[in-house]
């Protein structure tokens, strides 16, 4: 690959590269670390990939491995037991409008890993389920599962955030009628 | 079909309509025309899915991610190209040395380093350049050799006498072809640092073959390496053979 087609390649996926590894990590320095060193193994390994079409899927696939291998030695985090999520629970739905997009991604880092990655690769709107599938190396069957359920656990979290304080996002009061302009 | 059924389809629908050509999705969509519940389930998860989307979709990766990331490529490509470039020296020097007849030091053997040393000092590279992170740190090399152990990665029965005395930076381990590899970094008295390098032997012979110490100068970097039990370590610096030969003594 041409270092003029590397720079595109870098231009078309370094952002959802990112937003993908911050929804996996815990703070943006280990985000951009992520996808620097994803980048670093294409310019090393990518080469060996024959079908040039499959790159996109190639670095999301890598990022996640290195992000399995760097958790793999850390201690994990307590396990939400998936009895916490009714799939059907759609009754009352969390106003996401409401809420300003640290507090959704911070929602979304407090679901557990399994349904996070399939989550913002779903919400990233570039992947289909079956490209999903392939990235994270599970069955479509798996895949439609743990959105399912991810998206379940998604609105507890957004609920839990709608009601503290300071997650808002607070629109300016319009003037009352009759106010003068000075 | 039934809506529990489409439900689990329609999960993974996009909410921009990407998808409303898919034939998986067809029945499930059908259903949906079919049933009012149904379709108010699915208008509010569309909804909600879009809203999720479009809070994700004004995250901004930081400004100087771009020119970082090729930056970082330029300069691991410009290493690989001298380290091509040094190879072809080496070995350029090694052919003149062995038609002229020249000794070369009974410990050194002009083999190029293996696969899992050339990653190692591509790990430890981008660990001095800061180009990634210490996977834990500490000033006390024992603490490191203690959680490598404690999180299965290759760590040694003992430091070397020499290394024990210094204080450690920090510790990184990786994979190679499956194989776990582990890196300690110390800090020199004279300011430079030095590595520790840790991994398995997959196999006795290798192990017999290993016996010795073999000293390789690649490029900047000075290399040993030897067997240990079932380990095999390789000590690195950015120096000469010489600086590497006093930490082994």
């Amino acid at each position: 690959m041409s270092e003029n087609d590397f720079e595109q390649l870098v231009d078309r996926q370094y952002t959802p590269l990112f937003r993908f590894a911050l929804s996996l990590s815990r703070s943006e320095a280990e985000a951009a670390d992520l996808t620097q060193q994803t980048f670093f193994l294409w310019a090393s390994k990518g080469h060996q990939l024959r079908d040039s079409s499959k790159a996109k899927s190639w670095l999301f696939t890598t990022l996640y491995r290195e992000f399995l291998g760097r958790r793999r030695h850390e201690v994990r985090f307590p396990k939400i037991e998936l009895d916490d999520a009714r799939e059907d629970e759609m009754s009352i739905l969390p106003n996401v409008n409401a809420l300003d997009s640290g507090a959704v991604l911070q929602a979304l880092r407090e679901v557990e890993e399994a349904f996070r990655a399939p989550l913002t690769l779903f919400y990233l709107e570039q992947f289909s389920y079956q490209e999903i599938a392939d990235v994270l190396e599970v069955p479509i069957g798996t895949v439609m599962s743990r959105l399912s359920r991810g998206k379940a656990l998604l609105r507890q979290r957004l609920l839990s955030k709608e009601d503290a304080p300071g997650n808002k996002v607070v629109s300016f009061q319009s003037k009352k009628k009759g106010e003068s302009h000075g | 079909m039934d809506n529990r059924e489409a439900k689990f389809i329609l999960s993974v629908y996009r909410p921009d309509g990407q998808d409303a050509s898919d034939r998986r999705f067809a029945e499930a969509l059908n259903q949906v025309r079919r049933d009012p519940m149904l379709e108010r389930w699915f208008g509010a998860s569309v909804a909600f899915d879009a809203a999720i989307a479009e809070k994700l979709r004004v995250i901004e990766a930081p400004p100087d991610l771009h020119e970082n990331i090729l930056a970082g490529v330029k300069v691991s490509r410009v290493s690989r190209w001298k380290n091509q470039l040094a190879k072809w020296a080496i070995a350029a020097a090694l052919i003149l040395s062995a038609a002229l007849g020249s000794l070369i030091w009974h410990n050194t053997r002009p083999a190029p380093l293996a696969g899992w040393q050339t990653q190692a000092l591509d790990v430890i590279s981008s660990l001095v350049r800061n180009e990634s992170s210490f996977d834990a740190q500490s000033n006390q090399p024992d603490e490191l050799v203690t959680w490598l152990r404690a999180n299965d990665a290759p760590a040694a029965q003992k430091l070397p006498d020499n290394l024990d005395k210094l204080s450690s930076l920090g510790c990184k381990t990786f994979s190679w072809n499956g194989i776990p590899v582990s890196v300690i970094c110390f800090a020199r008295p004279d300011g430079g640092l030095i590595h520790l390098v840790m991994r398995t032997s997959p196999a006795a012979s290798d192990r017999i073959r290993e016996a010795e110490v073999k000293l390789i100068q690649r490029g900047e970097w000075a290399t040993a390496t030897w067997c240990e039990g079932e380990m095999i370590y390789m000590l690195a610096l950015e120096g000469s053979r010489d600086q590497l030969r006093s930490y082994l003594l």
